[in-house]
Order: structure tokens, then sequence, then C-alpha cells
């Protein structure tokens, strides 16, 4: 597919690894997201507040850990890769300063008509390891009789 | 706190089943651009449709907590929050938190589009953790248009403690 940079130009196999995405998010980050999502708790602005529900700073939204899983993936299929199903859970909390590791790795790949279905399982990492955010995503990338 | 955990739990079982449908609003490009910036996925990877049409990150919508203006600041709770489907829940004293969601994507959101949500209480858990009793909330929120033509299927988890 000459000319056309949209289409992923490698295969995709079971076990890949897709492309990390860091990110240090800081308060500004925090604030934006609470902005654009309408979120006006306490907890993502207001470290006195935050500190008096036990916890050591203002927390990343759990919104926030998804999106940035979410992210993950969509930088890696590309604008014409489409979000099929996505899911992730909360299970321990970032402050701002921390740097998140979102990895993904591929699970299973399989053919619907022209479509390239990927799944892939993902996880999303504080710096010291702790797991905040496991996750999968079902990814369709476009036209499987486009890979090389 | 435990009492207050329980009470809760059995207050908010009689609603397991219930729920409502109300119009959200329409989705405008400067949302649209805002969350995408906010998330860190620049104009660069915003992918616009053959209508021209700013196309929404795909968890745009379901991250959203408010849609409408709100209540005024004096009548936000004490945390702060105002979240309208948590506001109909019998949760006065619990602490809340988000615990992840599980998403289908059935089409994309373009700019221009009016958002209806179908929200449906699934499931109230009682569970113990290392800190004590806490609530695992499972909400179904199916996301519309106008024409009733489905968006998005969220089933979203709130721990509330």
């Amino acid at each position: 597919m000459t000319g056309d940079a949209t289409v992923r130009a490698a295969p995709v196999s079971v076990g890949d690894a897709i492309p990390p995405l860091v990110v240090t998010p800081g308060e500004v980050q925090l604030f934006r997201f609470s902005a654009a999502t309408w979120n006006s708790h306490r907890i993502h602005y207001d470290e006195g507040y935050a500190r008096s529900e036990g916890y050591p700073g203002v927390l990343v939204q759990s919104h926030l850990h998804g999106s940035l899983l979410s992210q993950t993936v969509l930088n890696w299929a590309g604008p014409h890769g489409r979000l099929r199903r996505f899911r992730w859970q909360n299970r321990a909390i970032a402050v701002p300063g921390d740097t998140l590791t979102c990895t993904g790795t591929v699970t299973a790949v399989g053919v619907e008509g022209e479509a390239l279905v990927v799944e892939i399982e993902l996880e999303g990492r504080k710096q010291d390891g702790t797991l905040c955010a496991p996750g999968a995503a079902t990814v369709e990338l476009p036209s499987a009789g486009r890979f090389r | 706190m435990s009492d207050l955990v329980r009470e809760a739990a059995t207050r908010c079982r009689a609603l397991v089943g219930s729920g409502g449908s109300r119009p959200l609003g329409v989705l405008d490009r400067l949302a649209i651009e805002r969350f995408a910036s906010a998330v860190g996925a620049g104009a660069d990877r915003r992918p616009t449709s053959a209508t021209g049409r700013v196309s929404a990150h795909p968890l745009h919508v379901p991250a959203v907590v408010g849609w409408t203006g709100g209540p005024p600041t004096e009548g936000l709770r004490d945390d702060g929050s105002a979240a309208a489907v948590v506001d109909e829940l019998p949760l006065t004293g619990l602490r809340l938190m988000g615990a992840g969601q599980d998403l289908e994507f059935h089409r994309t959101i373009e700019e221009g589009t009016a958002v209806t949500v179908e929200t449906t209480v699934e499931s109230v858990e009682l569970k113990n953790s290392s800190t004590g009793e806490m609530l695992l909330l499972t909400f179904r929120h199916l996301f519309s248009d106008d024409q009733g033509q489905p968006l998005v299927t969220c089933r979203e988890s709130l721990i509330a403690r």
C-alpha cells in the first residue's frame, strides 16, 4: 500500500510487545484531565484533603490510568486501528511525579473478513514495579490482506 | 465505618436492576480537543473523519463525570464531587473511588453527537479488604446518540468505603 503511511507494514504475532508509553503525570495534567471530564473531586487537586484521607498526595484519576493504557494501544494501532473493546482495573494509586509505564503484549491474532483482530494484555506500572492498572484491549486493524 | 458500609450495602442492593435514561448533551469539538490534550493524544494523533468532523478519543465519553454545569460550588459534597449516578445512591458518608471500566465500542463518536445514557445498577457486593469492609458497585451505562444508535457500552466499577 505504497503511499499510505497509515497502514501497518509489519505482521502481528502472538507474543509481540507493543511500544510502551511512559508518562509522568504532573499536577497540571491532573488538573486538565479533571477539567476536561468535569471531575471536581478534591482528591485530584487538594493535597491537604488527599493527605487527610491517608494518601501521600493528590491522586491520578482512575480514568486517566485507563486513558493512558488505551492510548498505548491507539499509538500502536495507528489512526486506522479501531478499538473494539477495552477494560482496565484500578489496583494501586499513583501521585504526581510517579512515572507510569504502560506496556502491552499481543495474546491472540485473528482474521475477520478483511480485518485483523488483535487481543492485547496491558499493564500500567509505577517506577517501583507496582501494578497500578491491568487491562486488555481488542483492536481491529484494517485490511489483513495488506499485511506483508 | 463498617456499620455504615453494611447499611449502605443493604440500601444499595434494593436498587439493583433499577436505573434510568437521560440526555447528556452534545459533544463539541472543543471538549474533544481538550480531552485529547489532557490525555496526551496530540492533534497529530486525533483522527478526523471523512466528514471533516473530529472524532472523540474512545475513552472520552465514558470518562466524563459531569455533563451539566452542575450545582453551585456550595452545593457540592464535602469531597468536591457531584456525580449524578452516585447522588442517586444511598452512599452518604462513604468515600468513593473509581475501580475501572469494561468498554465495548459500537461506533466512533464524532463532534456534534448528541449523547444519551441509560444507566442500570448491576450489582452491589460487600467485600473485605486490607483496610476493612467495602462495597463494590457495578453500573452498566449504555451511551447512545439521539437516533438511538448505540455508541459505547460501559460497565463501571466503583468502590465505596
